[in-house]
């Protein structure tokens, strides 16, 4: 047997989205083939997709050698403290009043801490600040303004990037600022703040 | 002729000064996008569908589909000069375009590629023109089913053609299409995978699936592989071509424009496949095929003009049918439906402003290019010096901001974060993004067609294979997958996208 790596772990990803699918599904009444209920698609293309999921599943065992890079124990470390960080901080902002509880602030904030305690590891950071300073930048856009947020998103991101100097950070923020308020601003006149509303 | 007719209508149309504008900022941008490795029109679409809301829809197809064939145009300045595709289109340019830029015919190569995609544009808009109102009236003749077949088809021949394994190209179509029931059924009303969010009710946010897994995991990437950029040494020379070379380079142009013509009609295919099908074709039939490895001309006109003209005839299918070819004509649809048109066969005379308005701006932007290209080529190949830790940045804020713009809720943020983290993952396992978002856009269609064609036939699924059209199309279905199955096929197919990119 020739184990592929890659196909196992996707055949597992297809898999169990297939299974929450069908499982999720079964709140939605089928119908008839004739008169379709809203269950019936879902059913058929979930069902398809388990079906192909065991078939990349059974290719994989024999396709291979196809070997993915192990994680390290720091990364795997990490990404659980991680996971595990970032919902109870979800959990506890959802259950707090005020700014932190507000609208989706929980979920930016459960992401936003877990990526950065997944970040610690220097191998994560590409994948975690870079989806870190996204999350940032939705979460304090409508309170800080645009002006503030695009400096805190762009600052975090090129912590992912060794090769950056503090010098060009401060020109690209510059640079940023003018470039996105002349187009999404002067331009498009979207509705978004610029400066901090207190 | 009703032809030229509706021609000068579209023209009037495209030459208005705004539209004019959009398709000269288009094909800019598309330009910078194809000379620059590491964002291709796919993602750089996505991240400019905000943008164009505020215009009127034509404005906005005629900038969005400027980026698309620009970005075949730029893609073959650096894979000339630098051996560096900015394009998959390019990958084969890279083989004779950079060899001849070596000998010192940089500027021949350069001149024959921009020649040979103005020829092909030229060409394939016409056919565009031609086809499209002859094919939206036999689409009207269309039933449910047989649209179903159609799209089944067109889902199926994505992941056919796309890279690596068929299996999980079809698994990765099939999670896009599921993706696609999320929100509220539009029969019953009831809310569908939704989780109780008020936001999940319109279905996954269609821009932020295609930013995230096009922009941010493509970033990404990106960062985690090492920068490996050449700066151009050689002279660019004389943009002149020998005599010799025109003679040997015109049948190359013609042939490339016939096949890149065919390809990209083909759900799935355009611009990568048929410039890889061209070259393949030069290598046997051409004149100059003994000289080929050496720097051949004809290697560069065949590919040059086939991805030109397969990327303007892979809009046919669009426009006519209402069914997306490839990943960037599946951003179309959104960005159509967006806009509140949904395309179909009824669009020609629904929206003629569009539809002939399109076409002739695509002829008005292939004549800029030739001129954004030509003369500016110094220019371009500068614009490679901008290191990509000044871009990524960039291009990740300009996601959000876009992405926020779209209805102004921070959902929408998360969203595209949460996509983002998920290409990265899937592009890791060689799970591929684009036949994903083909099947996402085509899901609640396929649903609403199935639903249709099964209430009318009262619940007998024979309709598939008694009415000609839809019989036909499954049977074609059917073929592709069983030749993919065949190893000695597939083995060619690989091998093929793996040179062709």
């Amino acid at each position: 047997m020739k184990l592929n790596t890659k196909d196992l772990l996707s055949a597992a990803l297809l898999i169990s989205l297939a299974a929450a699918g069908l499982w999720l599904n079964m709140d939605h009444t089928l119908g008839t083939a004739r008169r379709m209920g809203p269950g019936y698609m879902p059913a058929l293309s979930f069902g398809l997709l388990l079906f192909l999921g065991i078939g990349v599943l059974l290719l994989g065992l024999f396709n291979g050698p196809d070997p993915i890079k192990m994680w390290t124990p720091a990364e795997w470390g990490f990404l659980f403290a991680g996971a595990v960080i970032g919902t109870t901080a979800g959990m506890m902002a959802g259950g707090m009043s005020g700014w932190i509880g507000q609208g989706w602030n929980p979920l930016g904030i459960g992401l936003f801490v877990g990526c950065m305690v997944a970040s610690v590891v220097k191998s994560w950071r590409p994948l975690f600040l870079i989806t870190a300073a996204f999350c940032l930048f939705g979460l304090v856009l409508e309170t800080l303004g645009l002006m503030a947020s695009i400096t805190l998103a762009v600052v975090l991101s090129a912590f992912a990037d060794e090769t950056h100097h503090p010098k060009g950070v401060v020109g690209l923020v510059i640079f940023l600022c003018a470039l996105c308020w002349a187009v999404f601003i002067w331009e498009l006149d979207i509705r978004v703040p610029v400066w901090p509303v207190f | 002729m009703d032809l030229f007719a509706n021609l000068a209508h579209g023209f009037s149309v495209a030459l208005t000064l705004n539209n004019l504008m959009f398709c000269l900022i288009g094909c800019l941008i598309g330009t910078a996008i194809g000379v620059l490795p590491g964002i291709g029109p796919v993602a750089t679409i996505s991240l400019l569908l905000p943008i164009t809301f505020g215009q009127p829809a034509t404005t906005a197809i005629i900038m969005l589909a400027g980026i698309y064939y620009g970005a075949q145009y730029g893609g073959s300045t650096t894979a000339i000069l630098l051996n560096l595709p900015g394009e998959v289109s390019s990958v084969v340019t890279t083989l004779e375009g950079y060899k001849m830029a070596r000998n010192g015919r940089a500027g021949a190569a350069l001149t024959v590629a921009a020649l040979g995609s103005f020829f092909a544009g030229t060409v394939s808009t016409l056919v565009v023109a031609a086809s499209g109102p002859l094919l939206t009236s036999v689409a009207l003749s269309f039933g449910p089913a047989d649209y179903f077949s159609l799209m089944f088809l067109g889902l199926v021949i994505s992941a056919v053609l796309a890279q690596g394994s068929v299996v999980k190209s079809i698994g990765m179509v099939t999670l896009g299409v599921s993706l696609g029931m999320v929100g509220t059924d539009v029969q019953t009303g009831q809310q569908r995978f939704t989780f109780g969010i008020p936001e999940l009710s319109d279905g996954v946010g269609f821009a932020s699936m295609a930013m995230g897994m096009f922009g941010i995991a493509e970033i990404i990437s990106n960062l985690e592989r090492p920068e490996a950029r050449s700066v151009m040494s050689g002279k660019i020379g004389k943009l002149m071509m020998t005599r010799e070379e025109f003679k040997r380079a015109t049948p190359a142009v013609l042939r490339g424009t016939l096949v890149g013509t065919m390809l990209g009609i083909l759900p799935g295919g355009g611009a990568a496949l048929s410039s890889f099908g061209s070259y393949m074709m030069e290598r046997k039939v051409s004149k100059g095929r003994h000289e080929f490895g050496t720097g051949a001309i004809e290697g560069v006109a065949g590919p040059e003009s086939a991805n030109n003209a397969a990327s303007q005839t892979s809009f046919i299918p669009l426009l006519t049918l209402g069914i997306p070819a490839n990943a960037v004509m599946a951003l179309m649809v959104g960005a159509l439906i967006i806009q509140g048109i949904q395309p179909g066969p009824r669009m020609v005379e629904a929206q003629p402003d569009l539809f002939w308005g399109l076409i002739a701006s695509m002829w008005v932007g292939n004549l800029m290019l030739l001129v954004i290209n030509l003369p500016m080529i110094g220019m371009w190949v500068k614009l490679l010096a901008v290191p990509y830790r000044y871009m990524y940045p960039s291009i990740m804020i300009f996601c959000a901001i876009g992405i926020y713009s779209l209805q102004n809720n921070v959902f929408d943020v998360y969203q595209t974060a949460l996509f983002g983290v998920f290409g990265y993952m899937a592009s890791k396992l060689r799970l591929e993004a684009a036949p994903m978002l083909i099947g996402f856009v085509l899901g609640p269609m396929m649903e609403e067609h199935l639903r249709r064609a099964m209430l009318l036939s009262r619940g007998d699924a024979m309709v598939f294979f008694e009415r000609p059209i839809s019989a036909t199309m499954l049977g074609i279905a059917a073929i592709a997958l069983i030749a993919m199955l065949l190893p000695a096929l597939r083995k060619g197919k690989d091998s093929a996208l793996q040179e062709g990119g």
